[in-house]
């Protein structure tokens, strides 16, 4: 049995706000193996962004135990963790989150040269994930000139840019409408078909619903935790068709 | 990495090029302040420097009666060569029916290996052509002779020779003509004999180049020893330097002053400006550090971005700091800065640089990895002087506008700050201004109650001060005499001025203490008090012509001359060989008489005239500095401005569609916006030019000191002066900021975040 790319044991964080300890995530374990997609739902506040982050290391743990791709991960200092994404984490944002200075390619290529590879390499990777995502001919456009949905793909592609073991989506459809919803999830879906491990979170049914499991939150704390039945899968239709109400 | 880094860097910069250009321009002005403060302070500007190095001269100029023993000065200890020695006679040139002393000095036809003079124009001696003479180039200049222009000297035997100027030349040797007399002519060895047959009536003048300057007087010692009994005279290279100077200390301190002001000025610019950048791109450095950008390369591509701006800066303030001191001040024959206090400035205006951008970079390294947090600036209330101010129904936009101005403290702060001290340093600027114009205003402030002073010349004394006196817009006339006095334990000479007699003392600006009003009392000027170490009420004691002078000092005068350090007293109380005939009367003329028109009358009565140089017309050059301060400082309020709009921009951005929601029109929230970052610009220009007003005063009273001018000389800026700087600075402000308010007010707003 391979190791998992994601386990988290008893992962705790508590905010001080005014003194006051506010507990966000309160014990959750999570493991997540590699290939899989897995779906993190709940209502605001519910502690599901602050969970991702944590996987990603956006936000420090107050306890418990992060593994990511067998080793260790949340005893690591801020530069540990930024080493780390760069190499293995791979993140896509609910505002798409495009350097506004950089140009669509410069923006793809970032994290790979960022990574340490050439920059003809670093050239090379993202006009095939440009041309994958059907943005090549937006390459020299700035962020401000693209769709949401055209930023949400680029925004893709920067986070695979380094061929991420984990892909990390926060609310990655929460800006966008549904032609573009549908065209992003479709993306998603294909990105996971290659084999890509994804831990995406989401308030929309539908959304999850691509996933190969759905772990609920509530209050910080997993309620469910199933997979989706295969057979109740249409094996080929696109996202947005499949209306799956769960948990 | 780097590349990564470099990427992001790029497009930054591609994306706020007016800033960057500003930020650049910023230090390169103040590098460029402080490059020429540094050659002006280091003496650069004294042409005796250039000149000296140029001709390779000698230290030490040695006058006897005949040729000394070469030998016996040549193993002089520290004599590294010589000149001459050359035979030099007086004879007295023939212009224009005027007869003005010379000395003609015997050269080679070759030129000389030391001391060598610099042909400026014209032709260098020729054997074929003995009737040619090179003449210094000042004293040329004064009684305007040119190339091919007659020469026409009389010999102490009352021969008349008819000889041609063939070239002009300048030396490192002898000081400018007329503070230097007699005029000085190079001729041949042949032509000399010519004019002066007798060998008895010429001496020889024998130059000793040394191997380190600081031993002159030990050299100088020697030498007398050595040669017994045959030395007349000894000149040295400190007479002439001290007789080219200009008042460059003054020049110079102002200008460090300048630029050390500036450089904390732009500084804070600086700061300000990454800051402020820093500030609006969290976002973006938030999804760097979401990346895998680390916080230590965050900082560092922040460091770099703007650190290359400033050094950029420096780079070209070094640059344009070079090309000044070679050619706005070409005239003055100036020395490059030496290496020593040009890595000083360079290193350390690169270190403030560094310094300025860290620390607003490390800010930005430690900007959470979480890019979905938006920056909001910190909510407030209305505080209670914004409800009374609703209550009375002051405009709601400039409630708002004022409440937001505010809110965020260090930017508010910065933004007052990076306005104020530019406006400051204006402000000093405009009071060195009406200090230059109340110097020509009134000349008696400064020492110059008299715009004229005749020499006797051929007549006698009193027949020179009936002639001036007869003029109607002649007031006074003040005997007077100058005499270098050597003062004990001073291995240097200082000005002497006897003006006046005790009785009816020549109208001296005293500063402090009281005029002499009695002999054996003296009045001195700053710099005098501090050489000596004396202080008013002290006694001193000085040797003039051998002739010990005892003075108490009674009083300091503003004293532009020799950088202050002059005595001045009645003329009674020289002994009477020094005191008559005196050398000079100091012509006060009616008020409102033109000083040219006068002189070209006494000239006209053969009187040989001279006209006084107002300090101010030699200081000229301080306006042209102070125009280029003005515009350097402006920058850098400009560039704070800029900052302080685009963060205020940045920050309202959202709340442009509440404000809108709740029903205000666009020039409402166009207002909002203008006042929000109008009102510390405000505040910022209110304060400096308050502060520059009323430090404008003491601050060039205090570099009067220090240049040995004297306090007492300093002015704030004409009210007038004043008013239009605030309003032209309140007015460029509001400007700059509304521009970008005005589109922003208009444009489409997102309700959602970017």
């Amino acid at each position: 049995m391979d190791t998992p790319v994601v386990k988290a044991t008893n992962l705790v964080k508590i905010y001080q706000t005014g003194g006051l300890p506010v507990p966000a995530v309160r014990g959750i374990d999570l493991t997540v193996r590699a290939g899989e997609f897995v779906a993190i739902m709940g209502p605001s506040g519910s502690g599901k962004s602050t969970f991702i982050h944590m996987l990603g290391g956006l936000e420090t743990r107050t306890s418990g135990e992060i593994w990511l791709d067998g080793k260790r991960a949340d005893t690591l200092s801020e530069s540990g963790w930024a080493v780390l994404r760069r190499q293995k984490v791979g993140f896509v944002f609910q505002f798409f989150n495009l350097v506004a200075n950089m140009t669509v390619a410069d923006n793809v290529e970032l994290p790979a040269l960022l990574g340490g590879v050439s920059p003809r390499q670093a050239r090379e990777r993202r006009e095939y994930l440009l041309g994958e995502l059907g943005l090549t001919e937006r390459a020299a456009a700035a962020p401000a000139q693209l769709s949401g949905g055209e930023q949400q793909r680029v925004a893709l592609a920067r986070a695979l840019a380094n061929h991420p073991r984990l892909l990390l989506a926060d609310e990655p459809t929460g800006n966008l409408d549904s032609r573009n919803t549908r065209d992003v999830l479709k993306l998603l879906g294909q990105v996971h078909r290659q084999g890509q491990t994804i831990v995406l979170v989401t308030h929309d049914a539908r959304v999850a619903s691509m996933a190969d499991r759905v772990v609920s939150l509530l209050d910080g704390q997993i309620v469910d935790d199933g997979a989706i039945p295969r057979t109740r899968r249409r094996p080929s239709g696109t996202a947005g068709d499949v209306v799956e109400l769960h948990g | 990495m780097i590349t990564a880094g470099g990427r992001w860097v790029r497009a930054d910069l591609r994306a706020r090029r007016g800033q960057a250009l500003l930020s650049v321009l910023a230090v390169a002005g103040i590098v460029t302040a402080l490059i020429t403060a540094a050659t002006l302070l280091e003496d650069g500007t004294n042409p005796w420097r250039g000149l000296f190095e140029r001709s390779h001269g000698a230290h030490v100029w040695i006058h006897t009666k005949d040729a000394p023993d070469v030998p016996a000065l040549k193993a002089l200890n520290g004599v590294t060569d010589l000149a001459g020695p050359y035979r030099s006679a007086p004879a007295t040139l023939v212009d224009h029916g005027r007869r003005v002393p010379i000395a003609l000095q015997e050269t080679p036809a070759a030129f000389p290996a030391v001391a060598r003079p610099l042909l400026r124009e014209g032709r260098w001696l020729d054997p074929r052509r003995p009737d040619g003479v090179v003449v210094e180039r000042s004293f040329a200049r004064a009684l305007g002779l040119r190339p091919g222009s007659p020469f026409t000297v009389t010999g102490l035997n009352g021969a008349t020779h008819a000889l041609v100027v063939s070239g002009l030349a300048e030396s490192g040797d002898q000081g400018f003509y007329p503070e230097w007399t007699p005029g000085l002519a190079w001729t041949l060895s042949q032509t000399l004999s010519l004019v002066e047959p007798a060998p008895g009536r010429t001496e020889t003048v024998t130059g000793l180049r040394l191997a380190d300057p600081g031993y002159t007087d030990l050299v100088v010692q020697r030498a007398v020893m050595a040669l017994r009994n045959q030395v007349q005279r000894v000149a040295t290279w400190r007479e002439v330097r001290a007789s080219m100077e200009l008042d460059n200390r003054l020049l110079g301190l102002l200008l460090a002053l300048f630029g050390v002001a500036g450089l904390v000025a732009a500084a804070l610019a600086l700061a300000n400006a990454t800051g402020g950048r820093v500030l609006t791109q969290l976002r973006d450095i938030a999804t760097l550090k979401s990346l895998g950008f680390t916080r230590g390369q965050v900082t560092r591509m922040l460091v770099a971005e703007h650190g290359t701006l400033g050094l950029l800066g420096i780079a070209l303030g070094l640059l344009a700091g070079r090309l000044i001191t070679a050619y706005a001040l070409s005239d003055a024959v100036v020395v490059p800065l030496s290496p020593g206090p040009l890595v000083a400035i360079a290193a350390g205006t690169a270190l403030v640089v560094l310094v300025a951008v860290w620390l607003p970079s490390w800010r930005g390294g430690r900007t959470p990895p979480i890019p979905a947090a938006p920056a909001a600036p910190p909510r407030g209330h209305l505080s209670r002087l914004a409800r009374v101010a609703l209550l009375v129904r002051l405009p709601p936009a400039l409630v708002l506008g004022a409440r937001d101005a505010f809110t965020r403290r260090t930017p508010a702060l910065l933004t007052v700050t990076g306005v104020a001290i530019p406006m400051m340093m204006i402000t000093i600027g405009l009071g060195c201004w009406a200090t230059l114009d109340d110097f020509i205003r009134h000349p008696e402030k400064v020492g110059q109650a008299a715009a004229l002073a005749v020499r006797p010349g051929d007549l006698t004394a009193e027949e020179a001060r009936a002639r001036a006196m007869a003029d109607p817009d002649v007031v006074a006339a003040y005997p007077g005499a100058e005499l270098d006095a050597l003062v004990p334990w001073q291995t240097r000479t200082v000005r002497t001025r006897a003006l006046g007699v005790s009785a009816d003392p020549y109208p001296f600006p005293v500063a402090e203490g009281r005029m002499f009003a009695d002999r054996g009392e003296a009045v001195a000027g700053q710099g005098l008090l501090d050489l000596l170490g004396v202080h008013i009420g002290d006694r001193v004691r000085m040797t003039i012509g051998g002739t010990p002078l005892i003075v108490r000092i009674v009083g300091r005068v503003v004293e532009p001359e020799q950088d202050g350090e002059v005595l001045s007293f009645g003329i009674d109380s020289l002994a009477a060989k020094d005191a008559m005939p005196p050398q000079f009367y100091s012509l006060v003329l009616r008020p409102g008489a033109d000083p040219a028109e006068v002189r070209a009358r006494l000239q006209a009565r053969s009187l040989e005239v001279d006209q006084a140089v107002n300090p101010a017309d030699r200081l000229a050059v301080i306006r042209v500095i102070i125009v280029a301060l003005v515009v350097v400082l402006a920058l850098i309020g400009l560039a704070n401005l800029l900052t302080a709009s685009a963060l205020g921009l940045r920050d309202h951005v959202l709340d442009l569609a509440v404000l809108k929601a709740m029903g205000l029109t666009p020039r409402q929230v166009m207002a909002t916006l203008v006042t929000g970052t109008g009102l510390p610009a405000m505040v910022g220009v209110l304060l400096g030019a308050s502060a520059g007003a009323f430090l404008s005063r003491g601050l060039i009273d205090l570099e009067g000191r220090g240049s040995g001018v004297g306090a007492g000389i300093g002015r704030a800026p004409t009210p007038g002066m004043f008013a239009a700087t605030v309003l032209i600075a309140i007015g460029a402000a509001l400007l700059v900021v509304l521009i970008p308010a005005r589109r922003a007010a208009r444009a489409q707003v997102p309700v959602t975040a970017r």
